[in-house]
């Protein structure tokens, strides 16, 4: 090696391991790394465990759910179509694969769906809801364990990196003996590195297993890569503070603050901060703006309406004759399908921009990730694992074309296979009203539901930012480490 | 007394050229303020939400009145409203009314299918929280009395004066106690200034400023003086502290977990997609259902009607309100048993909640979500049945 004069000295990889090895020496030797350690990897295989164990559970809970509801609807006897309208269908949210890693907002949602003629609406079932309010402030779900807990670790077990050797004065022996400045930076962060894999073992092996699910290999890759940097990160800032501070309190108590600062309290401002800033108005509100707007359109079950006079004419003119009577097809059917296609269009236009506005205040809370790497990893595992609150939108947007399609097929029924005198009479009296049936075959026009989440290069184009913004943090911590090594010699 | 003020002063001055207790304490006083200040806004937000709710239900139901005359499309298409106000003091602690729906509108018909839907806000934000008042108090204010706390001794121990300041002050209060108290007050005023503030702008009663005061109190010199036993038993600073943290950990998150995992698993509630699905197929039978089935059913529970079911045509108002009705009580039971499962929950939660956790829940009337559904069905059913009356 070349001769002793620091900073000058190439980085040699010798060096740089034998600093770690030191590193790793010293925190076997001290019970509070070694425990530290311990109760990490312990907390995060028992997060794993247990929450792959549920998120199991409930796929399997909802997918027989949703197969019965679809048998349920099949199965029912002859009637009159509009009955079937009203009886109505069910969907239900899957939990994709990796919501054993991040449940996200699966438990804030409902992820049950009532669907209907004439009606959207909301998910019902919120298991948060049904819940004891106790993991208000974290879950046993690995994404909170490695996002919150993992950083408290981590400078639990490095804080000490640096400041040590700056207190006990062997900082100066060390650089004089010829380990660079960068070779002995690098070296102790190469340590927490090795700490950092080891509380990452649990999530990959899951994610192994999320990929034996069906999981795109770039999703289970994007989401771990994601994970490591975050945990690099919080690595940089505790060699960043260590190195700053010459007496191990002080680096302790800045990095604890900073944890407090960046994982606790700003997560929470941003969510506030979100929701005081760009207020959504919530379904109610939305639903009274649809009503007025409903009023125009007129009654679909009222083929008197005037507001139906238009298709009237226009029908007659189109079979060419003078009543109603007359027409080959069913008016009241074509008076029910009509009505519902201009109310969808009207319900789908509020819909999406309560949605619209929902992402917007999404958005900007995910931009404190540019504060705190916690929020940056936070919106990118969500996205990533498919729990996002985009998801949620796109199960609502699914579970919408799913309702007008079973809704207009009946509606069709309706028109083309019921016959107009026998549905006008149908309350006349009992044998009327069995008259005006349709065969049950005709349930069949209802199709299978399966939730799908966006595609694998939906989700990883919605992640760059998030992307971007741990990136930066860490070029950013590079810098600083740099400036201080300059300091350090 | 003399000798304790001016230990308080020399403390004073003390605490004011250490840098990071002043950061320390100037960012508490900042996120304190934030979280008033956005309570506030929050409530207030709240409060124009229902008045503007309340005043497009009056046009929207009087609109309704003056399209039908016949009572049963007056029932049919007049919806109802019901909302519970945020209280005055509902900026301190916002409670759960991000997760749980504060208003609610429904039809007199199908209860049981409306009341579990939701007008909640933006999931992903309720799943990252909100910073209120009971937030900062419970959860961030021991980790600040942390920080504040375990250095105490350590400090002078390392930089050795320890031994030195203990031989020449007069008495180890006049220089533990006054250091302590000055760096405890200075906590609680930047953690209670922004509280007093938000409660005199909201009108909140004196005796209820200061129950709180008090609760606060208490709860913070637990958490003090714990820190400052834990102190004198170590010798390090970050040893010191870590094990405190530990503890914190311990209250904030391992308990409550372990405690909702058991919580779940021991009491058993029938799942929400049962209740609707039976009830969405007892309505539906009621169409195909002999008529005198349905009406006997019906007049069961509701005996006073029993001379108003008679009708002619195969379909009649009465009847269809009946038949809804009857499917309601079907779902009844399930759906009794799946509010008192989760008020059960909740209660058996309380235990951990009343521990001097970070998950400390201020009182009773603070904690704005009470009763949970129970409110929201209650003055729906009382104006269904002013309504029923009509028929």
């Amino acid at each position: 090696m070349s001769v002793a004069s620091s900073g000058t000295s190439p980085l040699s990889m010798s060096v740089i391991l034998s600093v770690t090895k030191d590193e790793w020496r010293y925190w076997m030797r001290s019970k509070l790394a070694l425990s530290v350690l311990v109760i990490g990897v312990l907390l995060t295989l028992g997060s794993v465990i247990v929450t792959s164990i549920q998120m199991i559970e409930l796929n399997h809970q909802r997918q027989s759910l949703q197969n019965n509801a679809e048998d349920t609807f099949v199965d029912q006897p002859d009637r009159h179509p509009h009955r079937m309208v009203h009886y109505g269908h069910y969907a239900f949210r899957l939990p994709s694969p990796l919501s054993m890693l991040d449940p996200g907002v699966d438990a804030y949602t409902g992820n049950s769906i009532f669907l209907e003629g004439h009606r959207q609406n909301s998910a019902m079932f919120a298991e948060q809801r049904q819940g004891t309010a106790l993991t208000k402030l974290g879950s046993l779900s690995p994404s909170f364990i490695v996002q919150m807990l993992a950083p408290l670790l981590l400078v639990l077990i490095g804080y000490s990196t640096v400041s040590r050797e700056r207190e006990s004065q062997t900082l100066s022996f060390i650089l004089g003996q010829g380990t660079s400045v960068g070779s002995l930076l690098m070296g102790k962060a190469l340590a927490l590195f090795f700490i950092v894999s080891l509380i990452m073992a649990p999530l990959i092996v899951s994610s192994v297993f999320a990929l034996y699910q069906g999981e795109s290999i770039a999703i289970v890759i994007s989401f771990l890569l994601g994970y490591m940097l975050y945990l690099i990160v919080w690595a940089l800032v505790i060699l960043a503070i260590s190195s700053v501070f010459s007496k191990n309190s002080e680096s302790f108590t800045s990095l604890i603050f900073l944890w407090v600062l960046l994982c606790i309290a700003l997560p929470r401002i941003a969510s506030t901060t979100a929701a005081t800033i760009a207020p959504t108005p919530g379904k109610l509100e939305t639903d009274f703006a649809v009503i007025a707007e409903l009023r125009k359109l007129g009654d679909g079950h009222n083929a008197n309406d005037p507001a139906f006079d238009k298709l009237k004419a226009s029908l007659l003119k189109q079979y060419n004759v003078d009543s109603i009577d007359q027409l080959p097809i069913n008016f009241r059917g074509a008076v029910a399908r009509n009505s519902e296609a201009e109310l969808t269009q009207v319900l789908n236009q509020f819909a999406e921009k309560s949605m619209t506005k929902e992402l917007e205040q999404t958005l900007l809370a995910r931009h404190f990730g540019w504060l705190s790497p916690m929020v940056a990893i936070r919106s990118l595992s969500m996205i990533n694992a498919g729990t996002s609150i985009e998801t949620h939108h796109r199960f609502l947007r699914e579970t919408e074309a799913l309702r007008f399609d079973f809704v207009q097929a009946l509606n069709t029924v309706h028109v083309e296979q019921l016959d107009y005198q026998i549905d006008i009479n149908r309350s006349n009296d009992e044998a009327s009203s069995k008259k005006a049936r349709v065969s049950a075959e005709n349930w069949q026009v209802l199709k299978d539901f399966k939730f799908e989440i966006d595609s694998p290069s939906t989700r990883l184009s919605r992640s760059t930012s998030s992307y971007l913004q741990l990136l930066i943090w860490i070029v950013f911590l590079s810098l600083i480490i740099k400036t201080i090594g300059r300091r350090l010699q | 007394m003399s000798q304790l003020v001016s230990s308080i002063t020399r403390e004073w001055r003390f605490m004011l050229r250490q840098k990071y207790i002043l950061v320390l304490l100037l960012c508490t006083l900042i996120v304190t303020s934030f979280s008033i200040f956005s309570g506030i806004k929050e409530v207030s937000q709240q409060h124009q939400t229902i008045e503007r709710l309340k005043q497009a239900d009056l046009k929207d139901r009087s609109e309704a009145q003056a399209k039908y005359d016949d009572v049963g499309s007056l029932a049919y298409y007049s919806f109802h409203l019901s909302y519970s106000a945020p209280s005055n003091l509902a900026f301190a602690a916002l409670g759960e009314r991000d997760v749980y729906p504060w208003k609610h509108r429904i039809r007199m018909l199908a209860l049981e299918g409306q009341i579990y839907e939701s007008d909640a806000q933006n999931a992903e934000l309720a799943q990252a929280g909100k910073i209120d008042f009971v937030f900062i108090i419970s959860a961030l204010s021991p980790l600040i009395i942390i920080l504040l706390f375990h250095d105490l001794f350590a400090n002078e121990r390392n930089s050795g004066r320890h031994d030195l300041l203990v031989s020449t002050s007069i008495s180890s209060f006049s220089l533990w106690g006054a250091r302590s108290i000055v760096r405890f007050l200075a906590l609680y005023f930047c953690l209670m200034l922004p509280f007093y503030i938000g409660a005199t702008i909201s009108s909140v009663s004196v005796t209820m400023v200061v129950a709180i005061s008090a609760i606060v109190l208490v709860y913070m010199l637990l958490w003090t003086l714990l820190s400052i036993w834990w102190a004198q038993k170590q010798n390090t600073a970050p040893r010191i502290a870590s094990s405190l943290i530990g503890i914190w950990v311990l209250f904030a998150f391992i308990i409550p977990i372990l405690g909702d995992l058991a919580i779940n698993h021991s009491v058993h509630s029938p799942k929400g997609g049962d209740i609707v699905l039976t009830q969405r197929e007892a309505v539906n039978d009621g169409w195909d259902l002999p008529k005198e089935t349905t009406l006997k059913a019906f007049v069961e529970t509701h005996p006073q009607y029993k001379d108003n079911l008679q009708f002619k045509n195969t379909w009649a108002w009465n009847w269809y309100y009946a038949f809804q009705q009857v499917g309601d009580q079907t779902a009844a039971e399930l759906s009794q048993a799946y509010r008192d499962a989760s008020q059960r929950k909740y209660e058996l939660a309380g235990w951990p909640r009343q521990m001097p956790s970070p998950l400390l829940s201020m009182n009773n009337k603070s904690a704005t979500f009470t009763k949970r559904f129970g409110c929201f069905i209650t003055p729906s059913c009382l104006e269904t049945s002013s309504l029923k009356n009509r028929l």
